[in-house]
């Protein structure tokens, strides 16, 4: 229980074997590898830089993949499946034979040269359809569009657009060349030519001699040019055929692209997706193995281990070959040796809490069992309904059945709602709450008031002052389990004064006020009251004491002292903290108690009530579930995380992360 | 102005469903837009980003929860006969909801701002989620008081 102890391990071997040696490392999964603490004069493993760029290179290919044709494959493993573990199982042999056979960059280059095709296509595509537009607009043109573009010899045109109050100006100033000019106005739909203000299409042509007067006055005219294409030279009604032959033939074209890219897709995604894992578990190889030191033909790669694995580790690496040699020792001073939780079973899943807030250091406790039994009660009072705990349950139950090959980390959390929804249940039945209040609410259940009222201990409804003291109650036992812990940990270190004087000296001074409070209330015996007397005044002279024990000055000893035993207020927030038990508690109560409410009213609802009533009870009780649960779980490890751990724990350990496997796409088979 | 009483008791029942409400969707707002901007630089932060804007969501909750506890505190619910309420009754279910209708709306606000810091964490450390989550809690605990305020005061009113 707490922090697995490790060693240091300097394994030795012949360059021959690095390939063999680093397969060990990774599959055994127990090493984390690390750069040594020997002189820079030593090279380092250059060969593994070259194998890490293959490898990158071929993990970029399978970006790029992945990025351009996930669009267009549809995944048959949804993304939740995958996350419970519905993977194919490959082993990475299985693997290796695949990438020795798939040629990633050749598939990636045809995959970019059907992107290039595609964006061409598509330009293309709109280039003839801006042209389209424009012809559209000159559609009653009589002439060879040839004029527009380059021109002949004897004439010029361009075309333009003026505002339909310009035309008279325009046609008078073109007057003086009435000759060598001619000035077309396409018809345009009825709208421009209502409105003053709208723009008409018009080809002005001219003979080339007298082109700089003609666009002077065109421009003077406000007629703004628009390019045409040189190369449209047929009449429009012709052009347009061809253009729109053009268009369609581009369609088609990015259909067929289109197509192709669907059918590599669903080829080579599966493919890539597997092989996505093989290569990046190959890129974390080369990169810890990079870290090894070389000399002409020894490698040496240094590691942490747990102790406890590095006997079955020692047998697998000294079967790849008779010329290893492994050494391993203890942490040395200066050295920060990652962590390594470990606990039973029953406590693992809760290391994901301590792993959030922040591991321990090496060596120091781990706070991980210790929080576990009282996040487990703080969610049950929380959540604390019955009914939700039997869904929850039943949730869990059926996502297991389905999925049998859950991950193990996710297998974890889920295992800690499953410890809260039996909390749930424990405390839903003692406070007789099942879906709120529906036993009370609704006749049919009658049958099971009996028995809800039989096992029931206490309604939080009717008597919220006890649970309100229930829940201080439990919170003063936190916050002393806390400091206890904290002495633990200070005379563990020989910190004695510390340990007295700032958590054993508080725990008294607590406990004994606490105490002294139920005594003034009649309610403890005699003796007993007088040892909280005791306990509170002790305690007050130990966190004086301790306050001022540096302080040379009589006053500032004094000063010093005084406002450590102010800090008693901090105690007194950190204990009224512990209401939000009751008060997460009452909103599931009462939230359940309304959905029910409004499920009855519903029911008075001619002919279709019962439909609505189901559908709001259902459907609220979900979403109370979901908003509850979620409350439920943040709230309780708040008074982990600022209460509890407050009082004597500081995390900033490193976690232990060992070289592996690690897959999304596939189980790795070991 | 018998009517008095119960107008007093609904306006505090409306003040927390309503100010509570106003708070929450402002903060669950604020949280979006930092959510949304997180989303996308990486769209599979999706869950985290959810969870993290969704806090602030708790203090409408919580307002509707205490609407709910005065209403039916007042016989409005079911179909029933209305409670006779004085003026003085009125005013002190008024004042009952008001630890929740000012927390709840403003803590709600707060709460936002933490989330949409808390979700620009996580787009740095998404391993930080543990942390992320606290933040944007340790304001919600005044909302938890004030919920707590509100409940022991409603209880605590006398309805002759």
């Amino acid at each position: 229980m707490g922090v697995a102890e490790l060693k240091k391990a300097e394994l030795y071997y012949h360059k021959s074997v690095r390939s063999e040696v680093a397969k060990v490392l990774q599959e055994s999964g127990v090493c984390q590898v690390v750069s040594a603490s020997l002189p820079e004069t030593v090279a380092r493993a250059a060969d593994w830089g070259e194998k890490l760029a293959l490898y990158e290179e071929q993990v970029t290919h399978i970006r790029y993949l992945f990025r351009t044709l996930g669009s267009f494959f549809i995944d048959p493993i949804s993304s939740f499946d995958r996350m419970l573990g519905e993977r194919p199982v490959l082993s990475m042999a299985d693997m290796a034979a695949m990438a020795a056979t798939t040629d990633l960059g050749k598939i990636s280059a045809r995959v970019k040269d059907l992107e290039v095709a595609l964006s061409e296509t598509r330009v293309a595509s709109s280039q003839h359809k801006v042209n389209k537009d424009l012809l559209l607009k000159l559609k009653d043109f009589p002439y060879s569009l040839s004029v527009v573009g380059d021109g002949t010899r004897s004439l010029k045109g361009v075309v333009g657009t003026l505002r339909q109050d310009q035309l008279d100006s325009l046609i008078e100033d073109l007057k003086p060349l009435a000759k060598e000019t001619e000035l077309f106005v396409c018809k345009g739909d009825d709208d421009a030519k209502a409105s003053k203000t709208k723009s008409l299409w018009c080809v002005l042509m001219y003979a080339p001699s007298v082109e700089q007067r003609v666009l002077d006055t065109a421009v003077h005219a406000s007629m703004s040019l628009v390019e045409a294409p040189a190369h449209i030279t047929g009449s429009v009604s012709d052009e347009l055929k061809i253009l729109d032959a053009e268009i369609a033939k581009c369609d088609k074209k990015e259909a067929e692209i289109l197509e192709s890219l669907k059918k590599i897709a669903a080829e080579t995604m599966p493919t890539a997706q597997k092989l996505s894992d093989y290569w990046n578990n190959m890129v974390e190889r080369a990169r810890a193995m990079l870290s090894s030191d070389t000399t002409e033909s020894t490698l040496i790669t240094h590691f942490w281990i747990p102790t406890e694995s590095l006997p079955e580790f020692k047998k697998k690496i000294e079967a790849v070959s008779p010329d290893i040699a492994l050494f391993d020792r203890a942490p040395i001073e200066g050295e920060t040796p990652p962590t390594l939780m470990k606990n039973i079973d029953v406590v693992r899943p809760f290391e994901i809490l301590t792993g959030l807030y922040s591991p321990p250091p090496y060596g120091e406790t781990d706070p991980t069992p210790l929080l576990a039994p009282f996040f487990f009660a703080f969610f049950g009072i929380c959540l604390g309904d019955a009914g939700y705990a039997i869904v929850m349950m039943a949730a869990m139950w059926l996502l297991f059945r389905k999925y049998k090959r859950v991950p193990k980390t996710t297998k974890d959390f889920i295992m800690i709602f499953a410890y809260g929804a039996v909390a749930t249940l424990i405390y839903g039945v003692l406070t007789g709450s099942f879906f709120g209040d529906f036993i009370d609410a609704f006749f049919f259940m009658a049958p099971f008031r009996a028995v809800k009222n039989a096992i029931m201990i206490m309604d939080p409804m009717k008597d919220p002052m006890l649970v309100l003291g229930f829940s201080l109650v439990f919170g003063i036992v936190h916050l002393m389990f806390g400091l206890l812990v904290g002495a633990y940990d200070h005379f563990r270190h020989g910190n004695y004064a510390d340990a007295i004087g700032d958590k054993i000296s508080w725990f008294l001074f607590i406990v004994g006020l606490s105490l002294f409070g139920l005594g003034t209330a009649g309610a403890l015996p005699g003796l007993l009251f007088d040892l909280s007397k005791v306990m509170s005044i002790v305690g007050a002279i130990l966190v004086f004491w301790y306050a001022g024990r540096e302080k040379t000055n009589i006053f500032s000893k004094i000063i010093s002292g005084l406002l450590a035993l102010y800090g008693a207020t901090s105690y007194l927030g950190d204990i009224l903290s512990y209401s939000r038990l009751l008060a997460l508690g009452f909103g599931s109560a009462v939230i359940g108690m309304i959905i029910n409410l409004l499920g009855g009213m519903a029911s008075g609802i001619p002919a279709i009530g019962w439909l609505v009533a189901i559908t709001v009870i259902v459907g609220g009780h979900m979403f109370g579930l979901i908003i509850n649960v979620l409350g439920s779980f943040v709230h309780p490890l708040r008074l982990q995380y600022v209460e509890f751990f407050g009082k004597f724990y500081t995390g900033g350990g490193l976690a232990f992360k060992p070289l592996g496997l690690s897959s999304e796409y596939v189980d790795i088979a070991k | 102005m018998e009517y008095l009483g119960l107008t007093l008791a609904l306006f505090g029942a409306a003040l927390a469903s309503l100010l509570a409400g106003i708070g929450s969707a402002v903060g669950i707002g604020i949280a979006g837009e930092s959510a949304a901007g997180v989303m996308t630089e990486d769209p599979d932060k999706f869950g985290s980003c959810l969870i993290l804007q969704a806090l602030p969501g708790t203090q409408g909750i919580y307002g509707l929860l205490i609407m709910f506890f005065a209403l039916n505190k007042l016989g409005l619910l079911g179909g029933g006969e209305a409670a006779l309420v004085t003026w003085n009754q009125g005013l002190q279910i008024l004042a009952s909801c008001m630890p929740v209708a000012f927390v709840g709306w403003y803590s709600a606000i707060w709460q936002g701002k933490t989330s949409a810091a808390s979700i620009q964490m996580i787009a740095k450390k998404p391993e930080a989620m543990g942390k992320a989550i606290i933040l944007p809690a340790m304001v919600e605990t005044y909302a938890v008081l004030a919920l707590l305020s509100s409940i022991l005061m409603l209880m605590g009113v006398q309805l002759g």
